[in-house]
């Protein structure tokens, strides 16, 4: 069983398909990499799958801890706080005037909101909400650890510079401890350094907390790299998917991304 | 070399000064020409046009003077200007001008270019001082910051008793609390949630009029009835936001500004049940836990002199109700201050932020919007019945539009988010205004000019920086 399953995804604009019938699975401790020319409707994917948008036709299902989700039925934040699927954005979108420790504590929003009692056993100060707040500063210390922004938890995020806010963006996905991860572009932007510790990153995830990450990317080395599994868009349709090698091979990709008057390919 | 080029400035400096004061006292004059320069008088049943040509031409020097200052400022001649300036504030003081505008304008503008100059002084000598030497100038703010809460508290507590606190004074410091309170209370919805809401002042009006209806239709105390004027507030606060909260920004604002209106023409029109235009008279007095502050009480029941076996001042019961807001404001503060630190009040600023990412990280946007509406209008709804209690008398012309307004005003000039920076915008913004009293009709104008002045100087608010609620390095120590 996989942990998601995409069937028969259609996503119109008005008369403009950008996702036409496309179905493909992610699986538990396994890199899924969406690629695809600008305008092949990845983002659109995401979009459907963390509640965003509502799709027009197809299934969605998620599949984890016995309980199945049908993330095409749920608003964007039950997508996040029931389904558990966490996201990054393409254009950044961090709490620029809070500090890199207090992005972290939002991310844990839920958890501490019951443990607070719905903020009545927060404000006379209990226990019980003491503890879970401690719990959560070392899960966000686990996770500023693990990107290497423990030394700046305390300034404002807005300040961080773009490795760091992307990495910020990826830790604070990571503190609502989900079983499938959405990554939209997180290599945009880095320096080939920055690039390869992104690569570190993903795959300690993969092989540690061994969740599922779906991941958009252009950059093709870390795409190559890191994925288990790679589904192609153009157009709104799936035209490959399997392995990096498969991928890296097929006549269908080669033909998307250099154009159909290339000949020497075959 | 140094001192050949600062003399070949100084020479080239005086035409230019010259040229530009003149140009500037040029469009003075054309502007002034119309507005200043001819006066309408009544003559029966005829107006006659006069001219004002002394008022135009000392106006035109002034306007002359003041931009040379300004020139020469700019050309690096401080001490001198700030004399001058300082000389022309004090003929200005002791001279009779044809009119009090004009004297308003001359010692005005003397001591503002005279402090521009002073500034510039010292700016020009701090240069000169090494740059490890200096005062951190960014760090001073916040130094000064940690004091000024604790010091503006124990000032608060002590104002009665100090001696030159008299009936105007307590009367002003009420109002400013009750107006610190409002500003507090719709912080946490503007300055925290970022929810633009210009109807705040419906809220309050629901509270007075919670408390006044309540005690004349029930007979029950203030101290009942300050709870269910917040619950009421609140109650409003939910039914208003369920159905707008999902808009965002300018949309919002409008349609709280539509809310406050409606309320306020609802209290005016439900004559049988509000009174309409006649308001509540008679609002119950507060009491001393239930001793009232009367000369002859009631048969039977003894009064807070007479418990206190202290001689009758009415200024006891001003006393009372200066404690009540400060402790109503400063519960507001606390309560503030505290759910800042919890998830919910790291929420609302994570919406003001970025309401998108917050979906994304699985918090319910509605609700955690509607959270923050229901506890600022809870508050809203203290301060109006405060206000009830304080006034006696209720009307829908006390929740006008403008109350909104000044209180937005305030969350703004003071810094969004910022306490304190809402004290020190509610002490300019109604205190300053009670205290240009004395200016009459320029009371306006010098509140104008200290609004433009805090927009100059402050933009982003008096006080605008925000220091995270939760640290790491308290708990790691760096390596």
């Amino acid at each position: 069983m996989s942990l998601l399953t995409v069937e028969h995804l259609t996503m119109r604009f008005g008369g403009l398909v950008a996702v036409d019938d496309v179905g493909f699975s992610a699986e538990e401790g396994r890199i899924t990499a969406l690629i695809g020319p600008n305008g092949a409707g990845k983002t659109t994917v995401f979009n459907c799958l963390t509640g965003f948008y509502k799709p027009d036709t197809g299934r969605l299902a998620l599949r984890a801890d016995g309980r199945e989700h049908m993330l095409e039925r749920l608003d964007d934040f039950r997508v996040a706080s029931e389904a558990k699927v966490a996201r990054t954005f393409q254009n950044i979108r961090i709490f620029p005037q809070m500090s890199v420790l207090e992005n972290l504590m939002v991310a844990q929003h839920n958890r501490l909101m019951r443990a607070s009692g719905y903020t009545l056993l927060g404000l006379v100060g209990a226990g019980r909400f003491r503890a879970a707040e401690r719990a959560a500063v070392e899960r966000a210390v686990y996770w500023l650890d693990r990107v290497g922004l423990t030394d700046r938890a305390d300034i404002d995020a807005g300040t961080l510079p773009y490795g760091g806010q992307r990495r910020l963006e990826i830790a604070r996905a990571m503190c609502t401890e989900p079983v499938l991860l959405c990554l939209d572009e997180p290599a945009a932007g880095l320096n080939p350094r920055e690039s390869g510790e992104l690569n570190d990153l993903l795959t300690f995830i993969k092989a540690v907390h061994r969740i599922g990450i779906l991941l958009i990317e252009h950059d093709m080395n870390v795409v190559m790299e890191i994925s288990d599994r790679i589904v192609v868009l153009d157009h709104g349709r799936k035209i490959s998917e399997g392995p990096p090698d498969f991928v890296r091979n097929d006549p269908a990709v080669i033909r998307a991304y250099l154009g159909e008057e290339e000949h020497e390919g075959g | 070399m140094a001192a050949g080029t600062l003399a070949e400035r100084g020479r080239a400096f005086l035409p230019m000064a010259l040229k530009e004061a003149g140009i500037a006292a040029g469009i003075a004059l054309l502007l002034a020409l119309p507005l200043v320069g001819a006066k309408t008088v009544s003559e029966g049943s005829a107006f006659v046009v006069t001219p004002r040509i002394v008022e135009l031409a000392i106006g035109v020097v002034l306007v002359f003077a003041g931009r040379l200052a300004i020139a020469s400022l700019r050309g690096g001649h401080h001490i001198p200007v700030v004399a001058a300036a300082l000389a022309l504030a004090a003929l200005g003081w002791l001279f009779a001008l044809p009119s009090a505008f004009l004297g308003v304008v001359t010692i005005a503008g003397g001591l503002a270019v005279a402090c521009i100059g002073a500034i510039g002084l010292l700016r020009a000598r701090r240069d000169r001082i090494p740059a490890a030497a200096r005062i951190d100038s960014a760090r001073l703010p916040r130094q000064a910051l940690a004091w000024l809460g604790p010091a503006l508290i124990a000032l608060a507590i002590l104002l009665p008793f100090l001696p030159f606190a008299d009936r105007r004074v307590m009367d002003i410091a009420i109002l400013v609390l009750t107006y610190v309170m409002l500003g507090w209370g719709l912080n946490i919805v503007v300055g925290l949630a970022g929810l633009l809401d210009l109807g705040y002042v419906a809220f309050y009006a629901v509270g007075a009029y919670s408390y006044a209806l309540i005690a004349r239709d029930f007979g029950l105390d203030f101290w009942s009835c300050l709870p269910l004027a917040g619950v009421f507030a609140a109650f409003f606060g939910i039914i208003l936001g369920f159905p707008v909260l999902r808009l965002r920004g300018d949309y919002l604002a409008i349609v709280t500004l539509g809310f406050g209106e409606m309320i306020r023409i609802i209290l005016l029109n439900w004559y049988n049940f509000t009174g309409g235009p006649d308001g509540i008279s008679g609002v119950p007095r507060p009491t001393f836990f239930g001793l009232p502050f009367k000369r002859a009480p009631p048969e039977g029941v003894e009064s807070f002199h007479q418990f206190f076996g202290i001689d009758y001042a009415s200024i006891h019961r001003t006393y009372f109700l200066y404690f009540l807001v400060l402790a109503l404001a400063l519960i507001t503060n606390a309560f503030t201050l505290r759910i800042r630190r919890l998830p919910i009040g790291r929420a609302w600023e994570a919406l003001r932020e970025d309401e998108i990412a917050c979906r994304s990280l699985g918090i319910n946007p509605t609700n955690t919007k509607l959270t923050a509406f229901a506890i600022g209008a809870m508050f809203g709804g203290f301060a109006g019945s405060f206000f009830a209690t304080r006034q006696g008398f209720i009307s829908p012309e006390s929740f006008t539009f403008i109350e909104s307004a000044i209180i937005l005003a305030i969350v703004v000039l003071g810094g969004m988010g910022s306490q304190i920076g809402v004290v020190l915008a509610a002490l300019v913004l109604i205190g300053l205004p009670e205290f240009f009293r004395e200016l009459q009709e320029y009371r306006m104008l010098a509140f104008g000019a200290c609004m433009v002045l805090i927009t100059v100087w402050r933009p982003r608010g008096l006080l605008a920086t925000r220091d995270p609620m939760i640290r790491l390095s308290r708990r790691r120590a760096p390596p």
